[in-house]
């Protein structure tokens, strides 16, 4: 506010509780108390004000203020100063590890060399292909069969039977079961093999399968 | 007037020494911090203990605030006068407090009820704190800021952080509903001591 001469009613009565607590600037306070001598209002408002500033300050000089107690202030500002001299303790360390630049030459250096053999020398990952049982393997095209040997009969068993009758596991056994035996030197046209297996009690299914062909 | 200038350059003595300790809290001086503290305790308890809705967070918050004197010192850039700088921590600090007290606790009086006010208070800074309690915070900081710190219209803007004209608006609302607050529990008061008597 630009307090020149006078000041309007309003100007002074917004200004009065300053006045009060004279903490106007020296025009300001010339100009309010010019105003307050001719305005009745004004010095009626200035003694109103007057008597509210001394109960609150005559309120605030019988309160009770407890004598400093710096303990708890203190306790923090040495923390306080803990916590920043271990960090700059920790910057001092690095800054005597790097304090020449043949240092700082021979630490990138090593950085670099150690991300060049990483890069090098790393094996790359191999791709792990998943399959599950149930997925037919690629199979060569050809004459084929397909067994379901009973639950009750064991791997050893198994063999034995395979053995007996020239026969591989190509594929399986699926999820249900299904194993795809291969067969080398047997003619499956003539039927023999298949009626030994499905005459095999220990084999709950026989059936020839052609792989490939149209 | 000329006791009123003299008001002035004793206040601008009284400044002068407290930007000097600030200077020399700012380069780690313990013993500048600690005159600091002694300067200030006083008045800042008793800001904060009318400000705030809980006597027991007062030395709290005022060691609050006084550590962020000694961590910020030397952000102080000296455009405000170092009281007006430290009661302006001192107030958003408070207003923290109010806000975080109003979430788990009632005021301790609430609305304009003056008998209830009156019956509360019997002490007459009670009386006058329950008279303040029922401002809004907002305009009971401007009271409290002219009256009890002594702070003019335009530090009290820089505490607050808010225009001069909203201060010189926040103080004549304050004063309306000081006027009709104050003679009632003044009224009922007295009424309460002839009860006794």
């Amino acid at each position: 506010m630009n307090v020149r001469e006078s000041v309007s009613h309003e100007q002074a009565v917004e200004l009065l509780p300053w006045l009060v607590n004279d903490s106007l600037g020296a025009q300001e306070q010339e100009a309010v108390r010019a105003h307050a001598k001719s305005c009745v209002i004004c010095r009626r408002e200035l003694l109103d004000l007057e008597e509210t500033r001394d109960s609150i300050v005559s309120a605030s000089d019988s309160a009770m203020i407890p004598e400093p107690d710096m303990r708890n202030i203190n306790a923090r500002i040495d923390a306080l100063i803990d916590r920043q001299n271990r960090g700059r303790e920790l910057l001092s360390r690095l800054r005597e590890v790097f304090d020449s630049p043949w240092r700082i030459a021979f630490a990138a250096q090593t950085v670099f060399l150690i991300v060049l053999a990483g890069v090098l020398f790393w094996p790359e990952p191999r791709s792990v292909e998943f399959t599950t049982l149930s997925e037919t393997q690629n199979l060569a095209e050809g004459q084929y069969i397909r067994v379901v040997f009973s639950p009750d009969l064991q791997q050893p068993q198994i063999n034995t039977l395979l053995d007996a009758h020239a026969l591989t596991i190509v594929d399986g056994p699926s999820m249900r079961g299904v194993y795809t035996l291969g067969f080398a030197n047997t003619n499956i046209d003539d039927g023999t093999l298949l009626s030994s297996l499905q005459a095999n009690s220990n084999v709950l299914f026989a059936e020839p399968v052609v792989i490939g062909a149209e | 007037m000329a006791q009123s200038r003299a008001g002035q350059s004793a206040r601008e003595a009284k400044e002068g020494d407290e930007l000097a300790l600030l200077n020399r809290v700012r380069r780690g001086d313990r013993g500048a911090f600690s005159e600091l503290y002694r300067l200030y305790h006083p008045r800042l308890y008793g800001y904060l203990r009318r400000m705030l809705p809980n006597p027991a967070s007062v030395e709290e918050v005022l060691d609050d605030v006084m550590l962020v004197v000694w961590k910020d010192a030397r952000k102080y850039r000296g455009d405000a006068v170092v009281s007006s700088w430290i009661f302006g921590i001192a107030y958003r600090k408070a207003l923290t407090n109010m806000r975080t007290e109003s979430r788990y606790q009632a005021p301790l009086v609430h609305g304009t009820d003056a008998n209830t006010v009156a019956a509360v208070s019997s002490k007459h800074d009670e009386w006058i704190r329950a008279a303040l309690i029922q401002l809004s915070p907002d305009h009971r900081q401007v009271v409290e800021l002219t009256y009890y710190g002594g702070f003019s219209y335009r530090e009290i803007a820089k505490i607050a952080d808010c225009p001069v004209n909203t201060v010189k608006t926040r103080m004549f609302h304050a004063r309306r509903r000081l006027k009709v607050l104050l003679p009632l529990l003044a009224g009922q008061k007295k009424e309460h001591s002839r009860e006794r008597a």
